[in-house]
């Protein structure tokens, strides 16, 4: 094959720092996994178990609440601010199904202890039915009037909502941190009990369950995407607004669809995030929310499985990071954050990320 | 027919949630307080003994009826045949609907507080006390029936005040308007007035020496509003030029502003360093600092574009705040605790740390960056920026390089950062990691949007809106931050441009209004 004609290709600067400083990092990273597990081991494998069972249930969850923001991103090019208050929305939905059935007393024991299986059910179809309308209703009064309007209008507006949204369940419920009222079964820190090592490891019931129904959901919400009419619709959408109606799709409607779909799954992930870590209070999806923003710009944003893949690895960065880079675990957020700046300057699609085009980015 | 029941039901339905959840945040009896006050009948209810009169509460509540009824009131092409029945009868369907389910809530709530569930355990507010002021001393199923009534007349008396009003008022006041205007331009005075070139800077020194004077005679609290306010402004100023003129949306800034801030503290303060150096020395120091992290973080990100660079800077932001708390740094930073005492100013051996000496720098500071904003505005590299920010693409192919003005677009607003970070901690004396946290950022940035991006006075208004307001609105302390997420949006909604848009952006906006376009964002990248 002949060679292509034109100028011959120039290194940059850029290009020249991008390599200095990849290759500086990832010679640090290998000097210290070689610290850490050949030359002086400083935690043994139950340890690391530990660690792994916490980043992966954590991933799992940050996975979900991604999932959300791509769907959206992907769809209107905006960031949905707001979307981890409707986690903290389904979150509250949850804690107080869970306290109900915990008041309505069956013989000695109560509802909750008695059918917890139907009570997490109850807690789960709560958490998400009030972030669904909280999420549909969110487009409706705060993004839809938005539509076509400069860039940076609508990002304001998700800002405005999600102040709003944080300070109105601050006056509702008050600014109390509460306790998440699992039922006796789920006890958090109560799990099955694994050997490693020599020393006992715990894995959560709780993070048991969390870890797998979040899987679950992604499936079925990869198969919604790929699968379905609907999903179809989404992805044309995506594409192009202006082709997909003139293909015939209501776009507003599949926005809107969009909107519920990723507020359910935020739902879900408050649920969980309550179940198994416990409190829940007014902010308790601000920092969720930002986490699981920078999962999906890891993984790629606008990817579903991107976000997914995003999600777990950040998950997992921020429970082995500090460990592997042998810094405090004070600063495991500045791990997260910091992965997120490399990989943007790296490689600005994200893990699976499509190669945007100009116009696209 | 239709078109009437549809909006009095989806109007009666809207205001009813609305009235709910003013309820349940509490704010009917924060309304009633303030009518208390209004009326001057703070006796207070022998009933309920502290809170006040239940008839402020019942004419709170009877406002907001007026308001629904009016929303809910027939337009002409509703129905056929007489329009103020029309109107009064669309208003009092719409009154139907509010008080149906103000009613079943105030039933339901009620009769739950009867059976003795204390629901104040789940939402905040649902004190006993707070439940009877909602129940209006009624049992709960009276209640039900009174809201029911209560709100339908006053619905249907809001829909009739609509029509009254709506029609004749418009014209009238009008009328009254251009019949003043004609009178105010007939005077000789008032037309050579404005038609001297010296009048706008009349009006402008005016302006100014009020302002300057103000600080005088203010109080220590609202001296200390106005630095505030100032700060935001020096701080808006500085991000104006990032996002306003250069289109880079940065969700970080306070990272720079927490930079200043800490060199002026870490300098100056006895713990931990005991450098003592002199505030006059610091300020420049802070903001070169503020600069050089301003190139040296936006040298590697700032080839990317849009949403992409807001959520790096939004990371950076974070980790300066997080840094600064850790364990690691604390014997350099003093950790979560914060560097007390910082160093004030003195000014030839004389101290002059009060709050009316801060006021006057901050506003010194203020007219300095206005100056320099507006020079480089109107200056090739103010053009420069202006047109990267509009289509980047085109300006590299117009010779501009983008990578050159977008770094000095940055550093520059993180100088402007930089100093109000120093002013800022020197002023408050104190400077901890709390004070940098995401708010600040999102904070600025809303105040440059609100107010209009690229334009000097819409930072000044943003500031104003949106730091100085809330501090005037003391009394609905508990409300202020949610209404200020709700103002975001329904600026967004109202006026996108901002408060102020500088005048070159409203010719664009205007020339592009004919444009359908739903796909492309235009604006900022």
């Amino acid at each position: 094959m002949p060679k292509p004609i034109g100028p011959a290709r120039r290194i940059k600067p850029y290009q020249v720092i991008q390599a200095v400083l990849g290759a500086g990092f990832a010679g640090y990273l290998l000097w210290r996994l070689y610290q850490v597990f050949i030359a002086a081991p400083e935690y043994g494998a139950d340890t690391w178990a530990r660690f792994l069972i916490t980043g992966a249930i954590l991933g799992g969850v940050y996975a979900l609440i991604a999932i959300g923001y791509t769907l959206v991103y992907g769809i209107l090019r905006m960031i949905n601010f707001a979307h981890g208050d409707i986690m903290m929305l389904g979150a509250f939905g949850g804690y107080f199904v869970l306290e109900t059935t915990r008041s309505i007393p069956i013989g000695s024991s109560n509802f909750s202890d008695a059918y917890p299986v139907w009570s997490v059910l109850a807690a789960f179809l709560a958490g998400v039915a009030v972030a669904t309308v909280s999420g549909y209703f969110l487009e409706r009064i705060a993004y839809r009037p938005l539509r076509g309007a400069p860039r940076l209008v609508p990002l304001i507006s998700a800002i405005g909502a999600s102040i709003f949204l944080e300070n109105a369940a601050q006056l509702l419920f008050g600014a109390q941190r509460r306790d998440y009222a699992n039922p006796a079964v789920l006890t958090r820190g109560e799990g099955w009990t694994l050997a490693i090592g020599g020393t006992d490891v715990i894995l959560p019931y709780t993070g048991v369950l969390t870890f797998v129904l979040s899987i679950l959901l992604m499936l079925a919400l990869y198969a919604l995407v790929m699968r379905t009419r609907l999903g179809r619709s989404m992805r044309a959408v995506a594409e192009n607004k202006q082709v997909a109606a003139l293909m015939g799709i209501d776009v507003d409607g599949v926005i809107s669809r969009t909107f519920i779909i990723s507020g359910a799954l935020a739902g879900a992930a408050g649920v969980m995030w309550g179940l198994h870590l416990g409190l829940v209070y007014h902010f308790v999806g601000f920092i969720p929310g930002i986490k699981a923003f920078t999962a999906a710009v890891l993984g790629g944003i606008g990817s579903v499985p991107g976000a997914m893949l995003g999600g777990l690895f950040l998950g997992l960065v921020e429970s082995l990071g500090p460990a592997v880079l042998g810094i405090n675990f004070q600063l495991k957020d500045v791990i997260a954050f910091g992965i997120l700046v490399l990989v943007l300057i790296f490689r600005p699609t994200g893990i699976v990320g499509e190669v945007l085009t100009e116009e696209k980015v | 027919m239709k078109t009437l029941i549809r909006r009095s039901l989806k109007t009666g339905l809207v205001f009813g949630i609305l009235t709910v959840f003013l309820f349940l945040i509490g704010f009917t009896g924060t309304a009633a307080n303030l009518l208390a006050d209004l009326f001057h009948n703070e006796f207070g209810d022998p009933l309920l003994g502290r809170t006040p009169l239940m008839l402020n509460t019942v004419v709170f509540l009877g406002l907001i009826g007026l308001w629904a009824g009016a929303g809910g009131a027939s337009r002409e092409e509703d129905l056929p045949g007489d329009p103020v029945s029309a109107s009064v009868l669309g208003g009092a369907a719409a009154g139907l609907v509010h008080g149906l389910s103000v009613g079943a809530v105030a039933w339901l709530i009620g009769g739950l507080n009867a059976r003795g569930v204390m629901m104040n355990k789940y939402l905040a507010e649902l004190l006993p006390i707070a439940i009877r002021q909602f129940l209006v001393g009624f049992s709960p199923a009276a209640a039900g029936v009174f809201y029911l009534l209560f709100l339908t007349a006053a619905g249907a008396l809001g829909g009739g005040a609509r029509h009254a009003l709506g029609r004749g008022s418009g014209r009238y006041r009008t009328a009254l308007q251009a019949h003043a205007r004609d009178r105010i331009e007939a005077l000789p005075f008032y037309r050579t007035a404005v038609a001297h070139p010296a009048a706008k800077y009349v009006l402008y020194g005016l302006l100014l020496a009020g302002v300057l004077l103000l600080p005088l005679f203010a109080g220590q609290y609202w001296n200390y509003t106005i630095g505030t306010v100032g700060i935001y402004v020096l701080l808006g100023l500085g991000l104006n030029i990032v996002v306003g003129l250069a289109g880079l949306l940065d969700l970080g800034y306070v990272a720079f502003f927490a930079i200043g801030a800490y060199a002026m503290a870490l300098l100056t303060a006895p713990t931990p360093h005991n450098l003592l150096w002199n505030f006059w020395l610091v300020i420049p120091i802070g903001i070169l600092l503020a600069a050089i992290t301003g190139i040296l973080l936006g040298a590697p990100v700032l080839r990317m574009r849009g949403d992409y660079l807001a959520i790096v800077t939004l990371g950076f932001g974070e980790i300066i705040r997080i840094l600064s708390k850790s364990d690691d740094l604390t014997p350099f930073t003093n950790g979560p605790k914060g560097v007390p005492s910082v160093g004030g100013p003195t000014f030839f051996g004389l101290n002059v740390n009060n709050n009316i000496a801060f006021v006057y720098l901050i506003f010194l500071s203020v007219i300095l960056v206005i100056f320099v904003t507006n020079r480089l505005q109107n200056s090739r590299v103010g053009r420069a920026w202006e047109a990267m920010r509009e289509d980047e693409t085109v300006s590299r192919a117009m010779g501009i390089n983008t990578l050159t003005q977008k770094l000095l677009a940055f550093a520059i607003g993180a100088a402007f950062a930089g100093l109000g970070g120093a002013l800022f901690a020197s002023r408050n004396q104190f400077t901890g990691p709390e004070d940098f946290n995401l708010m600040v950022s999102i904070n600025v940035v809303s105040l440059v949007i609100v107010g209009g991006m690229g334009s000097i006075p819409g930072v000044i208004a943003g500031a104003l809106v949106l730091k100085g307001l809330p501090e005037m609105m003391r009394q609905l302390e508990d409300y202020r931050i949610m209404v200020f997420g709700a103002l975001l949006v329904v600026m967004m909604l109202w006026r996108p441009a901002g408060l102020i848009p500088s005048s070159r952006r409203k010719m664009e906006t205007a020339a592009d209004s004919g444009v359908v376009d739903t796909t492309e964002q235009k604006g900022v990248k």
